[in-house]
């Protein structure tokens, strides 16, 4: 009786190290867009490289907390919510792996724009940041709380990340055919735009999990409207 | 299943006395019956022993009357066993009786005793029998013979008196066992009671048991182990009380996690400061629910130092609430039971005071330098010969003394400003109509106006009562406010001073540009010092970033209030809030 409370102690500590693990995992994520934003508007490419060097945390954080649900499922076999939990847990895990990596990649991008002459204010770049660390943010409080509701209102902002990236193509596209010679810039600031619409892909991949770990549903590749239709 | 102590009592009870009466039975009847079977043969061989003194053809030809009398059954048996006469059978014939072992005794001990079965009367029969002799010769026996049945119903007969024993000492034991529970288990039965309520919490009361045996002391020792144990926890009560008083008043934020590195409790300053109430945080780890990595990470060092950990983190979305966060173990906890405690102290107004005051000090150098600047090097430049070119050096000396004017400018906004805020300034407070002071004011500001395109509306209000104010300070309130009305609106623009008495008490002067409006949220930092909404404008010249700080100190000193109110684009108003003068001698 004894021995078994134990187990299932250690069991309940192992299942919420992973817990915490994403959410710290999703904390530095949301931090390096954070500071890429910040690199961006003060022409920081100090900070830039930062952020490059510490996604290396991030890739050895996502492989420990990969092992760690691996070894859960080997050695105790948890069943039916456990297991959608795990299952989940090491999805999200890759997709926030690859919001770091994205991250790395705004800021490499960033570091390049800061030895060019910036050709307009950002307005809409860091709206777009704002927004996505807002949806990595509420995806894991979704996971967190198993909210629904609060899973499929990050995959409603998806769209409006869409139309931002949408918005900055065509308005960088101008300026390209205005000037060849901001053609360069205009299209580092593109593959930002780009990486942030990525970003918000994978924010709304962890919401799908976490909708999947609760109800047992997949809507992954539903988009948003459908599913409240 | 409980078994009570009663129960158990009477059970024992009920086995002791009946076993008790069963066995002193059992013991009773056997010894009755062998007394009882030994007195009748005695009774027997007593007749025996009369019968046999008469002649056996007397007692053959009486037997019947014999039998009778002796209530037995005579038979008489002659030397070589045949059976001569028989109270019972008359004269029938029987087999040889000589070897009945009654008959044998008697031949050799002159008395025999037999209990058998008796197969001419078919039943169990107590024989005795007696030799008849004449001189040394035997002659015959005369036996006597009774059913034993005569015994066993004398001693059956017994039996119902002795269950009727039996039942009486079974009711006398109940009825001692019951008087024995109540007596004795009654108090225990208390005890029982008394120490289970005691064990749930309910430390209250006394046993109220009389007696002098140990159960009575027993009551008397938990008497007063309650006593005292109510006294422990009134102690315990009041320290935890004061604890709690501490640790929900205190106004830093406290926080325990307990060894799973779950939050366990927080105080209300934590609610406070974090906005999250207690139910939304409790359970949780620090991650769920801050959702902050620096404190996580400080708490992982803390877990791996052992040490205290101080540090400063900044919490909410925008982390821009800053916290002196120290982690620290909860000390007199059962091993392995480690608790973690975080205090939070909230620095976020401190650390502003801190920038605002480094932003000072910068300003202040910046402000100083700038005219010193122009003034050394016009300075120069004459020095290298510019004032050979009067011209010339008449602009530079121009431009020298405007600098040097600002620079005087500046040293006296500081030391109005330093003085206001030490409280130095007096106030030579009295009742000032304040259209008089307005018209003073605008005479000089007009001017001003006139050259940049600006009109000035005045709206004054009927009959307005005296402000308490100081007359010069008052100008000096004024003319900052219209100043920077003049200096922010562009050419064309147009400024507004309306008064208005604003309830019994308040007097309000309003002046509002159209301007470009200053964005909502710089509003609150406008009373800083050297504090500039827009920090790429370039410095106009002549002011020195003092004005609304200045503005608002004396507005303090007044005892009114100054309130910006702008939107983006189309212009600010400043309402100066005066309290009317009461001439009260």
């Amino acid at each position: 009786m004894e021995d078994k409370r134990h187990t299932s102690r250690e069991y309940e500590r192992e299942l919420q190290e992973i817990r915490d693990g994403l959410l710290y995992l999703g904390a530095l994520t949301e931090r390096a867009l954070e500071r890429g934003s910040q690199a961006l508007l003060e022409r920081n490419s100090v900070l830039a490289r930062e952020i490059v060097r510490e996604d290396e945390q991030i890739d050895s954080l996502d492989v420990d907390l990969e092992e760690k649900c691996i070894r859960l499922l080997a050695l105790r076999q948890p069943a039916a919510r456990d297991l959608r939990f795990i299952t989940t847990a090491i999805k999200i895990t890759g997709h926030l792996e690859r919001i770091g990596d994205m991250a790395a990649n705004i800021a490499e991008k960033v570091i390049i724009l800061n030895d060019l002459p910036q050709i307009k204010p950002y307005i809409d770049l860091p709206r777009m940041v704002e927004i996505g660390r807002g949806m990595i943010r509420k995806s894991l409080d979704a996971m967190v709380r198993e909210d629904i509701g609060l899973a499929k209102k990050v995959r409603e902002e998806d769209t409006v990340i869409d139309q931002l990236n949408d918005q900055v193509f065509r308005e960088l596209l101008t300026f390209m055919m205005e000037d060849p010679r901001k053609i360069q810039v205009c299209l580092y600031i593109m593959q930002i735009s780009k990486s942030l619409e990525r970003i918000a892909d994978h924010a709304e991949g962890i919401a799908d999990m976490v909708i999947y770990m609760v109800t047992g549903k997949s809507v992954r590749h539903k988009p948003a409207s459908a599913e409240n239709g | 299943m409980k078994i009570r102590l009663s129960h158990k009592f009477i059970v024992a009870f009920l086995v002791i006395g009946v076993a008790a009466v069963t066995v002193a039975g059992l013991l009773i009847q056997r010894e009755l019956k062998t007394d009882l079977t030994i007195r009748i043969e005695e009774e027997m061989a007593a007749g025996a022993r009369i019968i046999a003194l008469m002649p056996a053809a007397e007692i053959a030809r009486h037997a019947g009357e014999l039998a009778e009398r002796t209530r037995a059954r005579l038979t008489l048996i002659d030397a070589a066993g045949r059976v001569t006469a028989d109270s019972e059978l008359g004269d029938q014939e029987t087999d040889d009786h000589l070897n009945r072992s009654e008959i044998q005794e008697a031949r050799l001990r002159g008395l025999g005793k037999a209990i058998r079965y008796s197969h001419t009367l078919k039943k169990e029969m107590l024989y005795v029998a007696i030799p008849l002799r004449e001189g040394s010769r035997t002659t015959g026996y005369v036996r006597l013979s009774r059913p034993l049945a005569e015994i066993t119903l004398t001693i059956d007969g017994m039996g119902g008196a002795f269950f009727g024993i039996l039942l009486v000492t079974v009711i006398a034991f109940l009825l001692i066992a019951l008087l024995f529970s109540l007596r004795m288990l009654s108090p225990i039965g208390k005890l029982a009671a008394f120490t289970g309520k005691v064990r749930t919490g309910n430390v209250s009361g006394t046993l109220r048991i009389e007696s002098r045996d140990e159960i009575g002391q027993l009551s008397k020792n938990i008497n007063e182990m309650v006593t005292a144990l109510q006294e422990k926890i009134r102690t315990a009560d009041d320290e935890k009380r004061k604890l709690e008083s501490l640790f929900s008043g205190m106004s830093e934020g406290v926080m325990v996690l307990d060894a799973e590195n779950r939050i366990e409790s927080v105080n209300r300053g934590m609610e406070e400061m974090t906005g999250r109430s207690r139910g939304g945080v409790i359970g949780k780890t620090l991650l769920e629910a801050f959702r902050n990595m620096e404190l996580r990470d400080a708490l992982e060092r803390f877990r791996e130092s052992k040490e205290t950990v101080c540090e400063e983190i900044g919490l909410g979305d925008d982390r821009s609430v800053m916290m002196d966060v120290t982690i620290s173990a909860v000390r007199g906890e059962a091993a392995g039971e480690r608790k973690t405690m975080l205090v939070f102290h909230d620095v976020t107004r401190l650390k502003k005071l801190e920038r605002i005051r480094t932003d000072f000090v910068a300003n202040v150098t910046h402000e100083i330098r700038t005219p010193l600047t122009a003034i050394i090097g016009f300075a120069e430049t004459l020095q290298q010969g510019a004032f050979e070119n009067p011209e010339t050096a008449r602009k530079f000396l121009r431009t020298i003394r405007e600098n040097a004017e600002r620079l005087n400018r500046l040293v006296d906004d500081l030391l109005t400003l330093s003085g206001l805020e030490l409280g130095e300034a007096k106030l030579h407070l009295e009742g000032v109509r304040i259209e008089e002071a307005l018209d003073q004011v605008l005479a000089v500001v007009e001017a001003r106006a006139g050259e940049k395109g600006l009109t000035i509306r005045k709206e004054f209000a009927g009959e307005l009562p005296l402000i308490r104010a100081d007359r010069d300070r008052l100008a000096q309130i004024l003319i900052n406010i219209l100043d920077n009305a003049v200096k922010f609106t562009p050419a064309g623009g147009a400024i507004a001073v309306t008064t208005s008495p604003d309830g019994e008490e308040w007097l309000t002067v309003r002046i509002a540009d159209t301007g470009a409006g200053i964005p909502k949220g710089e509003i609150p930092r406008l009373g800083e010092r050297f504090y500039r909404a827009d920090r790429t404008r370039s410095r106009e010249p002549g002011g020195t970033g003092l004005g609304l700080s200045i503005v608002k100190h004396l507005m303090t000193a007044h005892g009114g209030r100054v309130i910006i109110d702008s939107t983006l684009g189309h212009g600010t108003t400043v309402s100066l809030h005066f309290p009317i003068f009461r001439d009260s001698g």
